[in-house]
C-alpha cells in the first residue's frame, strides 16, 4: 500500500516525564507575572533575563555537542522542552532562532572557529541571534532576493536591505543570506551565500517597522558597506540556498506552528466556565481543537523522529506547516464565537489582552516560514502535480 | 516482535492484492443490491485475516491493533463491500472472553445493552452494518456494574432495515429478552462498551477512503485537459487537493493514533483515542468530500464514476459509532471537568499510566 507521505509515529518514552515536571515546575513559578499580552508573544518574546536563566538550567542547545556548550541530550528531550515553553506562552525569543535554526546551522555548515565562537553564547542564552531572509522585493519568492555581499580584501562587503526580521533591534548576532554570484534575473537559486553578521558592526542600521498591535518587532536592515571578514562565510560560498531550505524545512514541522495560540484556551475554558457557558456547543468546539491538536502533535513528534533518523521529510513538514497555521489562526474566533468578549482590549483582563492581541496577530501565522499557497505548491508538487 | 511484523506486512501484502484484483464496480453495485460477496469472503477466510486480533492461544495470529492498522485502511481503501474489520473485532472480542468464533461473518454492536437476572439482553441497536445478511451480532451487555461479551442470534431479534448513504445492508435492532448463544467476561472493555473500538476501525476505513480519494483527484488532475492543459497545472486545483493531502494525512495519523491507544488495553485510553480520531476523521472527510467533487466536476456525481463510493462512505461511517460531534462533545466535556489547569497534560497525553 502506497502513500505519498510518511508518518511513522514516535512515542515519547516515560522517562522524559521528569523533566516535563522539571520544567513545568520553573515555568509555573517564572510565569506569574506576565500579561496576557507577554503570553500571546511566545516564542516571539524577547526577554533576555529569561534566556539566561533558561540557559542556567541546560535548556538551550540541548542536543549539541558539550564541548560547544551543548548538553548532549536527545531531541526528544528538546522536544518536550520546546513544547512546555510554547504551552505557557513562555518568552523564548532571545534564544529561540539561535536554539531552532543557527546553532543548528553552525553545527552542520560552520567552521570549528565558528562553532567554538557562537555555540557556547547561543547555549548560555547571551547571544541572540536573527535571521536575515526576506527584502523589500523577496517575501516568499526568496530566490530574487538581490542584497550583494561583494568580495574585498579580507572579507566582504554588504549592500541591501533585509525586512520583517523578527527582533532585529536586540539581537547580537544576524545570519544573513546574501548574493555573491551572478544577478537574480539569470541566476536565481544558484550564487546565494550566508553569513554571520555582527550587528553592532559600522554601516548596519535598524530601522523599526510598527505592525498593527502598535508594536515595532519586525525591522528593516539596511547594510551600507559592512564589512564582514572572510571566517564569518558560513558553509560554501554559493550554497547559501540549500542551506538556507534545509533550515526552513526544520522550521516548519516544530510545536510553535500549531502552538503560538494554545496559551488562549485554558483561560478561555476558565471564562466559559465561570459564566456557566461550557454548554454542549463549547464542549463540541473544544474537544475538535483538541482532537486537532493532538493528531499535529502526533505529526511534529513523527518528523522529530524522521530528522533524528537522518531523513529530510520536506514534504511532511510543510503538511503540518499547513494544518498548524489553519489550526492556530483559527483559535481567537473559536474563543469569540463561545464568548461574547465586549469591543475593547482590557489589559487588566489576561483573556481579553491575549484575544485582543493574537486576534491582530494571527494574519502573520500563515506568512512566516513561507506562504501557505507556497506550501501548498510544495506539496502539489510532492504529489506529482507539477 | 519483529516476526509478528512481518505476518503484518504479508497480511497486508496479500489483502491489498486480494482487493486490488477483485473489488470492481460491479461488485460494489452488487453488495449495494443485496447481494453478499460470498466469493471474496471465503477468499478472505482462505487467507486466516478474520482471526488477525485473535491470541495465539486461540487460533488466531495474535497480532495487535496497530499491526492490523494498514488491514483495516485497506478495508477503506478499496470500500471492501464485506464486514471484515467488524468480524475481526468481534473474534478478538469472543476469544478474550473466552469464547468459542463462529467461522462466518459477525456484526458488532456499538450499544450497551442490559442483561437481566435471568441471562436474557435486551437493548436497542440504531443502526447495524451488514445486519440483514448475518447470523451473529456480537456486543456487550451490562448487569450489577459488571459487563459481559455477548454473542447473539439475530433471527433471535427484531431487525428493522434501514436506507443509508453506503447502500450497504444495514439494519435497526430492537433487542427484547433475547438469550444469548454465549456469554463470557469483558475485560480491557470500558463503560462505552465495543464503541470505541468500531468507532476507531471507522476512522481508520475513513483514512484508507481518503487516501484512495487523494490518489484519485491526483491521477485526475494529471490527465483531465481543459483550457488546453491539465487541470492539475491550475493553482487552483493544485492548492485544493494539497489541503485534501493534509487532511488525508491527518487521518492517516489520528486512526494509527485510535489503535496505538486500544494497544495499551486500558479502557481510558481506548475511549480517548477513538474520540480524537473520529472527531478529527469527522472534519476530514467533510472538507475531503467536498474538495473531491470539486475537482472532478460533474462526471464525479455520475454512478459510472467510482469516487461515490468513497465519498458516500466517508459520510456513512463519520455518522456511525458517534458522530465527530458526539465524539467532540465527550473530549470537551472531559477537559472541562478535568479543568483548564489540566489542558495541556491531557493533550501531552505523558502523566498517563
Amino acid at each position: 500500500m502506497t502513500t505519498p507521505f510518511n508518518f511513522q509515529p514516535l512515542e515519547l518514552p516515560a522517562e522524559l516525564l521528569t523533566l516535563r515536571r522539571e520544567v513545568r515546575a520553573f515555568l509555573a513559578d517564572a510565569s506569574s507575572e506576565w500579561t496576557g499580552r507577554d503570553v500571546g508573544h511566545s516564542w516571539t518574546g524577547f526577554n533576555r533575563e529569561f534566556s539566561l536563566e533558561v540557559g542556567r538550567r541546560g535548556w538551550i542547545g540541548m542536543t549539541w555537542p558539550k564541548r560547544y556548550g551543548g548538553h548532549e541530550r536527545s531531541g526528544l528531550e528538546r522536544y518536550v522542552v520546546v513544547e512546555e515553553m510554547l504551552a505557557v506562552g513562555a518568552p523564548v525569543g532571545a534564544h529561540w532562532f539561535g536554539d531552532r535554526q543557527s546553532g543548528p546551522l553552525l553545527l552542520r555548515m560552520g567552521t570549528e572557529a565558528q562553532r567554538e565562537r557562537f555555540l557556547p553564547l547561543i547555549a548560555q542564552g547571551k547571544a541572540a541571534f536573527c535571521i536575515g531572509l526576506s527584502e523589500p522585493d523577496s517575501g516568499s519568492d526568496l530566490a530574487s532576493l538581490r542584497s550583494r555581499a561583494t568580495r574585498v580584501d579580507g572579507g566582504w562587503r554588504l549592500n541591501g536591505r533585509k525586512v520583517w526580521t523578527t527582533n532585529a533591534h536586540l539581537c547580537d548576532v544576524m545570519i544573513g543570506l546574501f548574493r555573491t554570484g551572478g544577478p537574480a534575473e539569470t541566476e536565481k537559486h544558484k550564487g546565494l551565500s550566508q553569513f554571520l553578521i555582527d550587528m553592532r558592526a559600522s554601516g548596519i542600521d535598524v530601522r523599526p517597522i510598527r505592525d498593527l498591535t502598535g508594536e515595532a518587532h519586525f525591522n528593516e536592515v539596511t547594510f551600507d558597506d559592512v564589512f564582514v571578514p572572510d571566517d564569518m562565510l558560513v558553509g560554501r560560498e554559493g550554497e547559501g540556498w540549500a542551506q538556507a531550505s534545509a533550515e526552513l524545512a526544520f522550521e516548519r514541522s516544530q510545536p510553535d506552528r500549531y502552538m503560538s495560540c494554545f496559551p488562549l484556551l485554558p483561560p478561555a475554558m476558565d471564562k466559559l466556565q465561570e459564566l456557566r457557558l461550557d454548554d454542549r456547543l463549547a464542549e463540541r468546539r473544544l474537544g475538535e481543537s483538541i482532537a486537532e491538536m493532538v493528531v499535529m502533535r502526533e505529526m511534529s513528534l513523527s518528523i522529530l523522529g524522521q530528522l533524528e533518523a537522518g531523513r529530510s521529510p520536506g514534504q511532511e513538514a510543510a503538511l503540518v506547516k499547513d494544518l498548524g497555521n489553519t489550526y492556530e489562526q483559527r483559535m481567537p474566533e473559536l474563543v469569540r464565537e463561545l464568548i461574547d468578549a465586549p469591543a475593547r482590549i482590557n489589559p487588566d483582563d489576561r483573556l481579553s489582552d491575549l484575544l485582543g492581541f493574537l486576534t491582530q496577530t494571527v494574519p502573520t501565522f500563515s506568512l512566516r516560514g513561507g506562504t501557505r499557497e507556497i506550501l501548498r505548491g510544495i506539496i502539489a508538487k510532492g504529489l506529482g502535480l507539477r | 516482535m519483529s516476526e509478528d511484523m512481518n505476518i503484518s506486512d504479508i497480511l497486508t501484502e496479500q489483502i491489498d492484492r486480494l482487493f486490488s484484483n477483485e473489488i470492481t464496480a460491479k461488485v460494489w453495485a452488487a453488495a449495494e443490491d443485496g447481494n453478499f460477496a460470498t466469493a471474496l469472503w471465503q477468499e478472505i477466510t482462505a487467507m486466516g485475516v478474520t482471526s488477525a486480533l485473535v491470541c495465539e492461544s486461540a487460533g488466531g495470529a495474535g497480532l495487535s491493533w496497530v499491526d492490523v492498522e494498514p488491514v483495516l485502511r485497506l478495508c477503506g481503501r478499496h470500500a471492501a463491500p464485506v464486514p471484515l474489520g467488524e468480524t475481526m473485532l468481534a473474534a478478538w472480542n469472543l476469544a478474550n472472553a473466552g469464547l468459542e468464533i463462529p467461522e462466518v461473518p459477525l456484526a458488532i454492536s456499538p450499544s450497551v445493552w442490559q442483561l437481566d437476572v435471568k441471562g436474557r439482553v435486551s437493548g436497542i441497536d440504531p443502526l447495524i452494518a451488514w445486519a440483514p445478511q448475518l447470523e451473529y451480532v456480537v456486543g456487550v451487555a451490562r448487569s450489577a456494574g459488571k459487563q459481559h461479551i455477548c454473542l447473539l442470534r439475530i433471527a433471535d431479534i427484531q431487525a428493522i432495515a434501514l436506507q443509508t448513504y453506503e447502500r450497504i445492508p444495514a439494519a435497526k435492532l430492537n433487542i427484547e429478552h433475547v438469550v444469548p448463544v454465549q456469554i463470557g467476561d469483558a475485560p480491557h472493555i470500558g463503560k462505552l462498551g465495543l464503541k470505541p473500538h468500531l468507532a476507531t476501525l471507522r476512522s481508520v476505513q475513513m483514512a484508507g477512503a481518503l487516501d484512495r480519494i487523494l490518489a484519485l483527484c491526483v491521477e485526475y488532475g494529471n490527465t483531465r485537459v481543459q483550457f488546453g492543459k491539465p487541470i492539475g497545472k491550475f493553482q487552483a486545483i493544485q492548492h485544493m487537493i494539497a489541503e485534501l493531502a493534509g487532511h488525508t494525512a491527518a487521518a492517516q495519523v489520528a486512526g494509527l493514533y485510535a489503535c496505538r491507544q486500544i494497544a495499551t488495553g486500558i479502557p481510558a485510553d481506548a475511549e480517548f483515542g477513538a474520540a480524537i480520531a473520529k472527531t478529527r476523521l469527522g472534519s476530514a472527510a467533510t472538507r475531503a468530500t467536498a474538495i473531491a467533487h470539486q475537482v472532478f466536476g460533474a462526471i464525479g456525481v455520475t454512478d459510472e464514476h467510482q469516487l461515490h463510493y468513497f465519498t458516500r462512505r466517508l459520510w456513512q461511517w463519520r455518522a456511525e459509532a458517534g458522530s465527530e460531534h458526539e465524539w467532540a462533545q465527550y473530549l470537551g466535556r472531559q477537559a472541562f471537568d478535568a479543568g483548564s489547569a489540566m489542558l495541556w497534560d491531557r493533550l501531552a497525553r505523558h502523566a498517563a499510566a
